[in-house]
Order: structure tokens, then C-alpha cells, then sequence
């Protein structure tokens, strides 16, 4: 693993978030259903987070700064997440029974 | 390209396919079973980018939690009101996101400012200014695992901010069962009766995880691990546990359980008080116990994380409401 | 130092407290208890302003002892002790309201408020992007919870903030962690010498700028925001308005004005003005336009916004830092009147009876105080002398005035105040039509009126001590 060809391989993965940050980003803004808006935002962030860890495999002993961020920002994505899809079922649910169409 | 690219390409190309499938598959349910594999890869990768405390931690709430999360969304609501995504979308999607691929991977290869970047003046060393005195101070910061230096020494402001994130979402939670609600407003929330298999199952699986998350968290003083991978284990080990039934309600009107929520970040900022007030400053922990600072923080804030993780995936009206 | 941070501890251990005691609190204890800490975190903040102004300088703490670059860096200025005694002083004047009004309010939202607080406490006092990251998210997370706490009918628009506001924090973070792997630091202070108007820095910045735009509802990524206001509690409306979305326009203020290069910043403070223009005409006018009251003021907190904005572009495209002065004194004024404005309009709600505005009629003689409140804290909002409101104005006109290039910009900041009295006295007119009285369901809660027309008055009394707000805004600086 450790003989991977740093420059190539770390410019792979970087090019790699990027992509998945505008597609995922793309999907948030044209897709209607709340769910996948909210896996559209979690893959947004998967994406955000490839990008630090590469630049965190820029030096061979990689960057403990950038990993401890990188488990910050799982911690913070899940809690998020968590709560969001609650609130999209709850709100769902709460539009049903109000007769309201759904988005 | 050589050929030591090849279980990377064969990586990205696999999570390509997975996002696209996760954002625009038909099906609701295939779209979450993408997304769910979509974390699993995701780990793999941080394994082969050599972070593992990241594989640990994307595994069990990446790929785990969030998975047990989004099934649960999609029994609680069934039917998706089908919607024609028009194929220009798709390849509006495509277009839009190879061309400014190809742009940002173009700036990569003609420019090196973000690949050589941070340097210290004069040196070819490829370290950021901020890591290379995190490297040089680790000495000092009461454990021997960067990454845990980092979260509950250098960084601890932010580790004691993201307890109360965890626990600012289950408050937010907890206004979705108001008191005036009745058990049947969340009926279709009820978890099923489980296979005997699946219970036979977590009855075995349950005192290994909370043994190995209570090893990561002990461990993770010296090697990757620590509060945050162990406490999603456990939490792990209690979301199995409820959904079939082997643990009861978990009652937010017992103080007990309000106490476990609450100890990881109330510890932590009356640690942060003390030191303060009366010591040094404010999270300077005084050098003879810094490491026996950080454990003790570690084992409230893995209890809290825990419980906390617990109560946000699979909390119930039973358990939640006010 | 201590001092600041102790205003930040309080609300954050009550909090905590709060939501330990849980159930075996009465109420009324839970809103005490709540309502004590704020006022003790008003006195530490207080305290923590005069020490800084004593001391002269901006006080810096490095946490966790390490050296520069490593730890976490605390910042406190005049403007920051500024801002931790205004977040105080405006929860304390909402509390009460939430406290004392015969409306009363869900036990839920004291320990939420108390969150609120802290986190907005932690962000004023942060130097550090990533953390700058992490108060965002405690703030999103605790404004979606307070919104939840109407019940059902807000669970949607909820639902819509808080996805909207996880995107644009992701967009934060990728701008941070591209800014960390182009400089290697994560410090605000350290960072601000050493950028360059690159690609990457131009990116990151681009992308930082979008995620707190969109947080801070400002032109033209203000759509989630009407909605989320609306269908809040009323005290709850008050916070987000008055205080929520101002973080993120900190947040953004210290990027430009700190950390990007100059080159940089002059290229955007045109587009942020113009954007800033556009929000005062555009959000005046569906405030006009707006059926209902909540939605007249959730409107009119995006055309306020826009002073805000003007104001950061224009100090921006000049380079004048002093002209953050008006900047954050439109901030001080606009949440104080909000304030008023969104519990007079609960007040008023509750005795009509009625969401609209035409349910308004003869206002001035069912429910006299709410609409004096809701008239004198739409004075501020306008720019009428000597309110807070006009101070702020003054303060951006003067040099738009000065020379006759600027007086475009001086001509849009008119044409906001033309717009912004429209909206106001499409109210205040139609409370003053008393052949037609729309008759109150139930008598009007002094106290909760009374309580309303504080904030209003306050801002008012801003310009008695003008002259000290504007010599400490300028004093000190950042």
C-alpha cells in the first residue's frame, strides 16, 4: 500500500471529490425528493471529505490535523443526517395528513 | 500509468457509479442501497489513503448507522410519489460534472500550489506549517496517537463543540415527540418482530462489539481508535439490540439516560472551566495528567457518544418523548 | 479572556442543566433558571467590554496553551465583546417575553435558547476556520430545532433549512480544507498574510462565500428563510431574524475583509453590493406584496440584510475598514427593531386572531401598545432620526455622499428606505383605518405588549449612546 506513487494516485482521488461534490451538488439541486436531496447532501460531503484526506496523503506519514477534521466532520454529518431524516419523515407524514401534495 | 493504479481506478470508478446511482436510481430503496454501499467503499478508500482511525469510524457510522437510518426512512414511508426525472437532467448531471472535473484536474496537473503547498520556506518537505508543529509538540500532549493528540489536546475546543453538535441533533429530535402526541401518530414507526435468527445473532454480536469498542477506546491513546469509533459501536451493539427487542425503551424521562447524554460534554466543559479559572488556562491541561485527562474524557465522551448515536438512529416515541 | 468565555460557559452549562433536570424542573423554574443565566452572561460580556476597551487591544488566547499556529485561537475585540453583550442582551429581552407573555412558550425552548446562545458566543470569539465550521453547524442545528418547536406546520420548511443549510455548510468546509492545502493554516490571523490571488484561494474563497451567503440569507439565496421565519414561534422568529443569520455575515465579513488577498476582495465588493442593492428593493417589495404578517417581516429581514450587505461590499471595493462601523451598527439596530417587530406581530396575531395583514384594521385601537411597537421599531428599520436604525444609515451615507462618483450607491440606499417606509406604512396605515375595526378574539396581554415595545425603544435609545458605540466600533477594530 505504501508504495502507491503519491503525486499520481493523490491527484486521482482529489479529482475524484471534486466530481462527487458536483454531481452530488448537481442531484441537490434538481432532484425534488427530500430523501434524496439529504443523500444527495451526505454524498456532498463524502466528497468534501476525500478531498482532505488526499491532501492529508500528500506526505508520507500522513497528516493527523486533517484526519482529526475529517472524523469531526463524520461525527457532525450522521447527527445531522439523523435528525434531518426525521424531520423529512415527520414532515411527510404531517403534509399527508393535512392533505397536502407531497414535494 | 502504472500498474499499482489499478485497485485505485477500479475504487473510483466504483464509487462514481455508486453516487450516480444513489442520486438518480428509479427506485427510492435502490437509491439508499447504493448510497449504504457507497460508505462501504468509502472506507476501503480511507483504508487505502492510510486512515485508518477514518476507516473505522466511516464503516460503523458511514456505511452502518446511517444504513440502519435509511431503512428505517424507507419503511416509514413507503410508497414515493414517482417522479420523471427528464433524461436532460441526467446528462445536464454528466456534462456538468466531467467539465469541471476535467477543469480541476487540469489546474492540478499544470499547477502545484495545492500538491506542494504549505511549505515551510526553504524546505521541499511536503508539511503543513500547522502539522509539522502538531508533529513536533506530540511529545508533549499526553498520548502517543497523533490523530488523538490532535481531537482531545491540540484540538479539544472543537472535539468539546462537536459533543454538544450530537447533542444540539437529539434535542432537535426530541421536538418531533411533543408530549400531546399519541403513541399512534408514530405508529408506522414501530419496529417489526425480528427473525429468531437475527436475535440469536445479536445476542452474540453485541458483547463482542461492545468488547472491541471498549478495546478502541482504550487503545486509542497509542494507535488508531478512540472515543468516537468505539462509541459508534456501541452504538452500533444498542441499535441491534433494540431492533430486536433484547433492549428495552430507553426512557428520555429516566434522569440516568438524560445524565449519560449530557456527561461527555458536561465533563468535558467543566474540565475546561477548571483549567480555566483556576489553572493554567482555558483546556491547558496541566502536563502530569494530561494523559489521564484525556482518557477520562475519552470514557464519558464514548458513553454519551453512544447513547447519543443510539437515541438519533433508532429513538422511538417510547423512548423520547418528552 | 475569562470574562468572555465565562459569558460563553453560562448559557452553555444551563443548558446542559436544563436538560438534565429534564421534567423534574417545573416549568417556570426551567424558564428562571434560563432567564438568571442570561443576565449573568450579559454582566460577563459587560465586563469583558470594558476590559478590552481598557486594555486598548484585541486580546488573543491561544487554547490549550499551544503555541501560535497549533491551537485553537480565541479572539477578543471590542466588536466581538460588542457582539457577545448584544446576543445577551437579546435573548435576555426575548426570554422575558417568552417568560412573562400570556402566550407563554414550549418548555423545550429555554435549554434550546441557551444553546443558541453559546454557540452564537463561540463563533463571535473564534479565529479559527475550521471551528468557525463547527459553530455554523450548532447554530443551523439549534435555529432547525427551534423552528420544530410550532409543531407540525413547520416541520417542512424545516425539513427544507436544514438540508439547505448542511449543503452550504459542506461548501464552508471544502473552502476550508482547499485554503488549509494551499497555506497549511487553519488560523485566521496567520492565514491573512500569506494569501495569494490564485486559482485555488479564488475557488476556495468562491465556495466559502456561496455556503455563507446562502446561511445568512443573502440576495439571491434567501429563499429558504421567509418560510423557516414565518412558521416559527414568535420568540423564536425574534432570534433567528435578530441573530442567526448575522453569524455567518461575521463569518463572511472576516474572510473578506481578513483573509483574502485585497486584489481579491475589491474584484467581489461590487457584486456583493449590487446583490446587497437588489435584496432591498427585491425583499421590500414582496414584503409588500405579502398576505401575511410573519411573511412581512420574514421579508423584511432579507431586505435589511441588504444594508448589511452594501455595506460589507462597499467597504470591500474602497478599502475603508472603517466602514464596518455601519456595518455592524445596521446589525445591533436591525436586531433590536426585528426583535420588536416579530413579538408585536405575534402579540397582535394572537388578540385579532388573524395571520393577515388586513386583519390589521383599527390595530391602533384594539391593540394600541403592539402597534406603537411594531410602528416605532418599523421607524428604526426605515432610517428615521434619531433611531439606531438612522445612526446605522448616516454612517453608510456619509461617504457615499461625500463625492458625486459614489452617489449611485447613496441613490440605491434611498431607494431601500423609500421602499422599506412603503411596507411599513401599508401597516401602520391600514391599523389607523378605524371605520372598519376588525374586533379582537381575546383581550390583549399587557405584559406581552409591553414586553414587545422594549426592543423597539431600545433601539431608539441607541442613539444616545451613538457616539460611544461609534468610537468603540472604530477604536477597535478587529
Amino acid at each position: 500500500m505504501n508504495t502507491l506513487p503519491l503525486v499520481t494516485a493523490i491527484e486521482l482521488y482529489l479529482t475524484l471529490g471534486i466530481a462527487v461534490f458536483l454531481l452530488s451538488l448537481h442531484g441537490l439541486m434538481t432532484l425534488h425528493d427530500p430523501i434524496r436531496r439529504l443523500i444527495a447532501v451526505n454524498l456532498m460531503g463524502a466528497g468534501t471529505f476525500l478531498v482532505m484526506v488526499s491532501l492529508a496523503r500528500r506526505s508520507e506519514v500522513p497528516d493527523p490535523v486533517l484526519h482529526a477534521l475529517v472524523v469531526t466532520g463524520l461525527v457532525v454529518a450522521i447527527s445531522a443526517t439523523a435528525f434531518a431524516l426525521r424531520l423529512i419523515i415527520a414532515a411527510t407524514k404531517a403534509d399527508r395528513r393535512g392533505g397536502k401534495p407531497e414535494p | 500509468m502504472s500498474p499499482e493504479l489499478l485497485p485505485d481506478l477500479t475504487l473510483i470508478l466504483l464509487l462514481l457509479i455508486m453516487a450516480w446511482g444513489a442520486l438518480y436510481a428509479p427506485q427510492r430503496s435502490d437509491a439508499m442501497t447504493l448510497f449504504i454501499a457507497f460508505g462501504v467503499v468509502v472506507a476501503l478508500i480511507w483504508a487505502r489513503l492510510d486512515a485508518p482511525d477514518l476507516a473505522l469510524a466511516e464503516a460503523a457510522i458511514g456505511a452502518g448507522l446511517t444504513g440502519v437510518l435509511l431503512m428505517h426512512a424507507a419503511r416509514a414511508l413507503p410508497d414515493e410519489l414517482h417522479r420523471r426525472n427528464r433524461t436532460a437532467t441526467y446528462w445536464g448531471a454528466l456534462a456538468f460534472a466531467v467539465v469541471a472535473t476535467l477543469m480541476f484536474l487540469a489546474h492540478l496537473l499544470t499547477d502545484d500550489s495545492l500538491l506542494n503547498a504549505g511549505l515551510l520556506d526553504g524546505e521541499t518537505d511536503m508539511t503543513p506549517r500547522l502539522r509539522s508543529l502538531a508533529d513536533a509538540t506530540m511529545g508533549d500532549s499526553g498520548v502517543e496517537h497523533p490523530v488523538t493528540a490532535v481531537l482531545l489536546n491540540f484540538r479539544a475546543w472543537d472535539t468539546l463543540l462537536e459533543l454538544l453538535v450530537l447533542l444540539f441533533a437529539l434535542s432537535g429530535l426530541r421536538q418531533l415527540f411533543p408530549r400531546e402526541s399519541a403513541p399512534d401518530d408514530h405508529a408506522t414507526s414501530r419496529w417489526p418482530e425480528s427473525l429468531a435468527l437475527m436475535a440469536a445473532w445479536a445476542r452474540v454480536l453485541a458483547p463482542l462489539l461492545v468488547v472491541t469498542g471498549g478495546y478502541l477506546l482504550w487503545r486509542g491513546s497509542s494507535a488508531p481508535g478512540g472515543a468516537f469509533q468505539a462509541g459508534s459501536l456501541l452504538a452500533a451493539a444498542a441499535v441491534m439490540l433494540r431492533l430486536t427487542g433484547l433492549l428495552p425503551p430507553l426512557r428520555w424521562s429516566s434522569v440516568w439516560l438524560r445524565l449519560a447524554v449530557v456527561a461527555g460534554a458536561l465533563f468535558f466543559l467543566t474540565v475546561a472551566a477548571i483549567t480555566g479559572i483556576w489553572g493554567e488556562g482555558w483546556l491547558t491541561y496541566p502536563a502530569a495528567y494530561s494523559g489521564l485527562l484525556i482518557i477520562s474524557i475519552e470514557i464519558f465522551a464514548t458513553l454519551s457518544i453512544a447513547i447519543t448515536l443510539s437515541l438519533l438512529v433508532i429513538g422511538e416515541w417510547e423512548d423520547l418523548r418528552s | 479572556m475569562n470574562l468572555a468565555l465565562l459569558s460563553l460557559a453560562i448559557p452553555l452549562f444551563s443548558g446542559l442543566l436544563l436538560l438534565l433536570g429534564g421534567r423534574a424542573l417545573r416549568t417556570r423554574t426551567t424558564g428562571f433558571i434560563a432567564i438568571a443565566s442570561t443576565l449573568a452572561s450579559l454582566i460577563a460580556a459587560w465586563l469583558a467590554l470594558q476590559e478590552v476597551a481598557a486594555a486598548g487591544t484585541t486580546l488573543l488566547l491561544n487554547l490549550g496553551g499551544w503555541e501560535t499556529g497549533l491551537a485553537i485561537r480565541l479572539r477578543l475585540s471590542s466588536l466581538s465583546a460588542l457582539l457577545l453583550l448584544f446576543t445577551a442582551l437579546m435573548h435576555l429581552l426575548i426570554g422575558l417575553y417568552a417568560g412573562l407573555s400570556r402566550a407563554g412558550i414550549n418548555r423545550d425552548f429555554w435549554a434550546l435558547s441557551c444553546f443558541l446562545h453559546g454557540s452564537l458566543a463561540a463563533l463571535w470569539l473564534s479565529a479559527d476556520l475550521f471551528n468557525l465550521y463547527i459553530t455554523l453547524e450548532l447554530l443551523g442545528l439549534t435555529a432547525v430545532a427551534m423552528v420544530a418547536l410550532s409543531g407540525s406546520k413547520a416541520y417542512r420548511p424545516a425539513a427544507n433549512y436544514l438540508i439547505l443549510s448542511l449543503a452550504a455548510s459542506l461548501f464552508y468546509l471544502l473552502g476550508v480544507a482547499l485554503l488549509y492545502g494551499r497555506y497549511g493554516e487553519l488560523d485566521v490571523l496567520l492565514l491573512a498574510p500569506r494569501t495569494e490571488a490564485d486559482v485555488i484561494t479564488r475557488l476556495a474563497l468562491l465556495l466559502m462565500t456561496t455556503g455563507l451567503m446562502l446561511k445568512a440569507a443573502l440576495w439571491p439565496l434567501h429563499l429558504w428563510l421567509p418560510p423557516a421565519h414565518a412558521s416559527a414561534p414568535t420568540a423564536v422568529s425574534a432570534l433567528l431574524s435578530g441573530l442567526v443569520v448575522k453569524g455567518p455575515l461575521f463569518i463572511l465579513w472576516v474572510l473578506w475583509s481578513e483573509v483574502a488577498p485585497p486584489t481579491l476582495a475589491q474584484q467581489i465588493g461590487p457584486v456583493l453590493a449590487i446583490a446587497g442593492m437588489i435584496a432591498l428593493t427585491a425583499g421590500g417589495l414582496s414584503a409588500m406584496r405579502s398576505p401575511h404578517i410573519k411573511t412581512l417581516v420574514a421579508y423584511s429581514t432579507v431586505a435589511q440584510l441588504g444594508y448589511a450587505l452594501m455595506a460589507l461590499g462597499l467597504l470591500l471595493t474602497w478599502q475603508l475598514p472603517q466602514m464596518h462601523i455601519a456595518l455592524w451598527l445596521f446589525v445591533i439596530a436591525h436586531g433590536l427593531a426585528k426583535a420588536s417587530l416579530f413579538l408585536a406581530a405575534g402579540e397582535m396575531q394572537a388578540s385579532l386572531g388573524t395571520r393577515r395583514v388586513d386583519g390589521l384594521r383599527g390595530a391602533t385601537q384594539t391593540v394600541p401598545v403592539a402597534m406603537f411597537a411594531f410602528a416605532v421599531a418599523g421607524g428604526s428599520l426605515i432610517g428615521l432620526p434619531p433611531s439606531g436604525g438612522f445612526l446605522a444609515k448616516w454612517v453608510l451615507l456619509e461617504p457615499l455622499l461625500s463625492q458625486p462618483q459614489n452617489w449611485p450607491w447613496a441613490i440605491g440606499v434611498l431607494l431601500g428606505t423609500l421602499v422599506s417606509a412603503a411596507y411599513i406604512f401599508r401597516v401602520v396605515a391600514l391599523s389607523f383605518d378605524r371605520a372598519r375595526i376588525n374586533p379582537p378574539d381575546i383581550n390583549p396581554d399587557r405584559v406581552g405588549h409591553w414586553l414587545a415595545l422594549l426592543p423597539a425603544l431600545m433601539v431608539w435609545g441607541m442613539a444616545l449612546s451613538g457616539e460611544w458605540l461609534i468610537q468603540l466600533l472604530a477604536g477597535g477594530g478587529v
